[in-house]
């Protein structure tokens, strides 16, 4: 059988961890030789010691379990960087793994979804540590005991053996519930984020609405019912009580109604009892308690959390490529009878769209919303594939093309602007990472970017999470000097200017053409199309390819528009 | 070197991502966890005896026990001794059940408090709020510091119960043999001194990590926001490496954690058997000289472990610091007072028809004073475009007629009334918003248009939506009006009007459109232009403009500059001013 998909995980991102873990296994170990001793040990301390009216031998036993246990102490010491040593690595490439995994994801998830990446990344961390320090220590120290215990009477430790088995046995048996209440929980908790995001993301629309209340109510249902998943999560834990019956107490009861009859028959002394009731109570009792409570917890939330990281991990990872990435042979980009739905059920958003784009050509795109204008422009570029038709870029068809190949061929500019933290030049050279300090300023000088630099403070300031004080306009500005900058031949423009004033729009866009290269604007307002050398018209009924004179006469439609721009 | 705004300015509370004092977090954290633990005084009560009744028979098991070890050292008969044992186990593994469900009932109520008052809070602290807590910071003191103080009750008793064991088992170590006793107090002060300075100094690295934590999340949800330029640029490797740039300090804080955890832990691993081996060294000698039987030794040996059981404090210790850290971040929130704050007494908005005044108003963002002492004027029923030059605040202005924020100075009056002293409900009942990017609240399309008005009719909603001409493409929709939003395909310009449609609905005396048909492009435009007129149509409305041409669809033009009102008058007679011209022709930016 295949392991659950959260183990593989968890065994990759641990690989190459192994020198530690073994470490830490050799630690352990040592770690509990004094727990093995201990009831050896004290048997004897009584047996040949005390109860023999030899106190200097008694203490002489003694000594020596104080010494295995400053080794033993020395053992933990160790533990700790061992600890860190596998944690930490294994917490950095588990968010490293799920950052870069959400971010290749076709169908990202919703902000809540994403802060949960990272928190579940963490937990991982946390819970793993704890496993690793107290369930391990624990378990180590029970197995010793049961081992010292079979040392000192076979029959009791086959007893007690069979009983903690028992125990194990009914653990196991109603661990299904457990698992299925706290996959619950951790889903609840998933939608306290989703909803919660949903809120704050959208707080001022909240405010505006005055729906304060609502908002509360929608975020405080997912918070109660995660709370009462936490509480039937804890009804399922009142299996706890059979399991230390069997597991601790019987033992225990079974050793000392036993013991009469062992002791008559010589195969068992008062010191042995002793030592046997240390090992159940100080070896085995721990183990048992901690692996009913904290370790089954524990490992149930490790593989409930790691199925999850590994579902987001899965996602859709760029595929090698088997055959040799074509090469194009120029930016001519050729659409050949394109069909593109959002869904099967969904009305096609593209029909049986032909176009010629030559390289060098500057168009325009421009229609009503909904006519598929923004699909044209991931369609271009690669984000979607069409049902139907092809496109190629330089006769090459673009799944046939290297995508970092492409990638470097075709630069889009959305229309919510990607600004992010760090400094004003990383977010202008972002398609340019060597970007001079010369190219910049051509760059901020043609687009009309260079008073926002002024008022930011130069290429060095840095820009908060967010984006600040930056006004939309600012930011697309930015985005546009991002654009002018990149290497790329094609540009594509998805109303990437529809916050800048018209006089903004035009500088910005004339500076785009002017860069050279193919430029696609998928137009905000007509006057974009006055600019171009061809016009694309969008429309439900269709599309028609033009000059813009020629369009005029062609399309009633566009002369309509052209019109309502200019009263 | 000028910097761009920081978040709150001078005299601001700190910036987002500054470490609190790690103190003052931790006190201010146990404040708001002892509020919420008197909140759910059963089960707490509940937890108090279960924990009473575990710790009584805990610590008469090692006296049974002792007793049948002795029963079985001298032959004696040994079913009444097991007995005895039998029942106090069975009363402490009862007792210790019931704690645990007892805990996950208090637990599980003081995280979910702990959440509606956060969730509450955040809602008081509205939009000015976002400056020092950014949504991804809200999302994980939401999900993750909320979800820690879970463990606060049982934790807490846990502490107590582990004193009381420690104590009552000290105290039957004397009643078996006083040297026993003396012994065991001899190991005590080492454990005392090792714990104390683990409390002083581990709260730091705990607390550092959860900020760094939170770092990492803001930046990866501010790349969601962009993940269509990212996928476009095949950027995706760059921006993980540039979100987890706080990875190393996080790292670096996870290290001092363990490093910090380690220091103590194997002092203690050490001092526990340590001491139980004195306790058994003194226990035999005294059993030689028949001062004690081997049961009591047994017992002592047992005593001695739950006494040392005190070490686990440590681990409870580190859990209660997680708590109070968590309660901590939760309470900085509620600790935040509304900059947009309810009257105490609110007045009542009477019926008018939606004058608009704004007197001697300004307001600072940051320690740039966007707003400069403007005063203006919007008579009722007229339709008023405000216009300027990107950065000149025309948001702002909107923004203070239905107390998105507030002025620093000066104040805001409809039909003269001031707004702040009207209850905000009221208030945003008579204001109605578009935005340029509605937030998709609600669960479908017609949640999202009704958002603000849940007991709208079908037929209300469907009307507002043709009002916005969003109807037709709302119908084009897999389920209509009732498709989930986030399996409707919306385009920019379509939410938009769905913005549109939602203030429609509001049917309010006063409609602020700020920038909400910028995603229209020319062609819907047109469309939504004229279904517009029809809604603002004798209603005072305050749009903010950037095209000419609806600038000159309104009755009046406010003209802002330099942080005031350098005009009020109808486009056309400003039209001649080139310097009015040159507004709609400026880039954008101050100082441009």
């Amino acid at each position: 059988m295949k392991a659950p998909p959260g183990a593989r995980l968890l065994r990759r991102h641990l690989s190459g961890r192994g020198p530690a873990l073994r470490r830490l296994a050799a630690w352990s170990v040592l770690e509990s030789v004094p727990v093995f001793a201990a009831g050896l040990l004290l048997a004897r301390a009584l047996d040949d010691g005390f109860l023999a009216g030899r106190p200097g031998a008694g203490l002489a036993w003694l000594a020596a379990l104080g010494l295995l246990y400053l080794c033993g102490a020395e053992a933990t010491r160790r533990v700790y960087p061992r600890l860190a040593a596998i944690v930490e690595p294994l917490r950095d490439s588990l968010v490293t793994d799920v950052v870069t995994a959400s971010l290749l994801r076709a169908e990202g998830p919703a902000g809540a979804g994403v802060s949960q990446v990272t928190e579940q990344a963490e937990a991982v961390r946390a819970l793993l540590g704890t496993a690793l320090r107290n369930v391990r220590q624990l378990l180590a120290a029970g197995v010793a005991a049961l081992l010292g215990l079979a040392v000192l009477s076979a029959p009791l430790a086959l007893a007690v053996t069979v009983s903690v088995a028992l125990a194990l046995g009914v653990f196991a048996a109603f661990l299904g519930v457990q698992v299925r209440r706290y996959r619950a929980v951790v889903r609840h908790a998933e939608r306290i984020g989703e909803s919660g995001a949903a809120v704050v993301e959208g707080l001022r629309d909240v405010v505006a609405c005055a729906a304060e209340d609502r908002a509360a109510r929608t975020v405080g249902a997912s918070i109660d019912a995660q709370a009462e998943a936490l509480r039937a999560f804890a009804r399922s834990r009142l299996v706890r009580l059979p399991v230390l019956a069997l597991g601790v107490h019987l033992p225990l009861l079974a050793l000392l109604a036993l013991a009469p009859a062992l002791i008559v028959g010589g195969r068992l002394t008062t010191g042995e009892v002793a030592g046997a009731a240390g090992y159940l109570i100080t070896g085995l009792q721990p183990g048992i308690i901690l692996l009913v409570d904290a370790g089954g917890t524990l490992l149930l939330s490790l593989a409930v959390i790691l199925g999850r990281l590994a579902e987001i991990s899965a996602g859709p990872a760029p595929t090698a490529r088997a055959l040799p990435a074509a090469v194009p042979a120029s930016s001519d980009i050729e659409l050949d009878r394109v069909t593109f739905a959002y869904s099967p059920r969904a009305a096609p958003v593209l029909t049986d769209l032909s176009l010629h784009i030559p390289e060098g050509t500057h168009l325009a795109v421009v229609g009503p919303s909904g006519t598929g204008k923004s699909t044209l422009a991931n369609v271009l570029t690669g984000l979607v594939r069409p049902q139907r038709g092809t496109v190629t870029l330089g006769k090459v068809p673009l799944p046939d093309l290297d995508p970092a190949r492409l990638r470097d061929a075709v630069t889009l500019i959305p229309q919510e602007s990607y600004v992010f933290a760090g400094t004003v030049r990383e977010n202008l050279a972002y398609l340019r990472p060597r970007a001079t300090t010369a190219q910049l300023d051509e760059a901020a000088e043609a687009v009309g970017l260079d008073g926002t630099l002024r008022r930011l403070g130069g290429y060095e300031a840095d820009i908060p999470p967010g984006g600040g004080s930056l006004s939309h306009g600012e930011r697309q500005l930015i985005t546009l000097a991002r654009a002018y900058l990149s290497p790329a031949p094609v540009v594509v423009l998805d109303e990437a200017t529809c916050h800048l004033d018209p006089a903004a729009e035009a500088r910005a866009e004339e500076a785009m053409a002017a860069r050279g290269g193919t430029l696609i604007v998928i137009a905000h307002r007509i006057s974009s199309a006055q600019r171009a050398h061809q016009v694309l018209l969008l429309d439900a009924s269709g599309a028609i390819a033009g000059t813009h004179h020629a369009l005029l006469d062609l399309s009633p439609l566009y002369a309509e528009l052209v019109g309502h721009w200019r009263s | 070197m000028v910097r761009t705004e920081p978040p709150g300015g001078a005299g601001a509370p700190p910036v987002p991502g500054a470490p609190p004092d790690p103190v003052e977090l931790r006190a201010a954290g146990r404040r708001l966890l002892r509020a919420a633990a008197r909140r759910t005084r059963a089960w707490m009560g509940l937890l108090v005896l279960c924990t009473l009744l575990r710790v009584l028979a805990t610590l008469a098991t090692p006296v049974m026990l002792g007793r049948a070890v002795d029963a079985v050292h001298t032959g004696d008969p040994t079913g009444s001794a097991l007995t005895g044992l039998a029942l106090v186990l069975a009363v402490a593994a009862v007792a210790d059940t019931g704690e645990d469900l007892a805990g996950a009932y208090c637990g599980s109520r003081i995280t979910a408090w702990l959440r509606h008052r956060l969730v509450g809070r955040v809602l008081e602290l509205g939009v000015p709020g976002r400056r020092r807590f950014p949504p991804g910071d809200v999302l994980a003191r939401l999900t993750e510091s909320a979800s820690g103080p879970a463990a606060f009750p049982v934790q807490l008793v846990s502490v107590a119960a582990t004193l009381a064991t420690t104590a009552g088992a000290v105290v039957a170590l004397g009643l078996i043999d006083w040297t026993l006793a003396l012994a065991f107090a001899f190991g005590v002060p080492p454990a005392v001194v090792v714990l104390r300075v683990f409390v002083a100094r581990a709260g730091e690295p705990f607390a550092d990590y959860q900020r760094h934590q939170a770092a990492i999340t803001t930046r990866l949800l501010d790349a969601h926001q962009g993940i269509r330029t990212i996928r476009a640029g095949g950027t995706a490797a760059r921006e993980a490496a540039r979100i987890l740039r706080p990875l190393p300090a996080l790292r670096d804080a996870g290290h001092r954690t363990w490093a910090v955890q380690g220091r103590v832990s194997w002092r203690l691993a050490l001092l526990a058997p340590l001491l139980q081996i004195l306790i058994v060294a003194v226990a035999g000698l005294r059993l030689g000289e028949g001062a004690i039987t081997p049961g009591q030794l047994v017992a002592a040996v047992s005593y001695t472990a739950m006494a040392v059981g005190a070490a686990a404090l440590f681990d409870t210790f580190v859990a209660l610091l997680n708590c109070e850290v968590g309660a901590g971040r939760v309470q900085e929130v509620l600790d935040t007072a509304p900059a947009v704050a309810p009257a105490p007494r609110p007045v009542a908005l009477a019926d008018g028809p939606g004058r608009l005044g704004f007197r001697n108003v300004t307001v600072r963002i940051g320690d740039r004073t966007v707003l400069d002492r403007l005063d203006l004027t919007v008579p009722a029923g007229l339709g008023v475009a405000v216009v300027g030059a990107s950065g000149t605040g025309k948001s702002v202005l909107v923004s203070l007629v239905g107390r998105l924020i507030d002025p620093q100075e000066g104040r805001v009056e409809l039909d003269g009334v001031p707004v702040a002293a009207v209850a905000p409900p009221e208030l945003r009942r008579a204001v109605a918003y578009a935005f340029e990017r509605p937030a998709l609240l609600g669960a479908t399309v017609h949640d999202l248009i009704a958002y603000g008005r849940p007991e709208a009719t079908r037929a209300d909603v469907r009307r507002a939506a043709e009002t916005a001409a969003a109807d037709e493409f709302v119908r084009a929709l897999p389920d209509g009006y009732d498709t989930p939003l986030d399996r409707a395909p919306l385009s920019g310009g379509e939410l938009q009007r769905l913005g549109l449609a939602r203030a429609a609905l509001a049917d309010a005396r006063v409609l602020v459109l700020d920038d909400a048909t910028s995603s229209l492009d020319t062609a819907t435009e047109l469309k939504v232009t004229r279904a517009l007129q029809r809604l603002l149509a004798r209603r005072t409305s305050l749009v903010v403009a950037r095209r000419p041409a609806t600038a000159a669809r309104a009755d009046l033009v406010a003209w802002l500059d330099g942080g005031r009102i350098r005009a009020l008058a109808p486009h056309a007679e400003l039209w001649s001013d080139p310097r009015y011209r040159a507004v709609f022709a400026a880039a954008p930016g101050p100082g441009a």
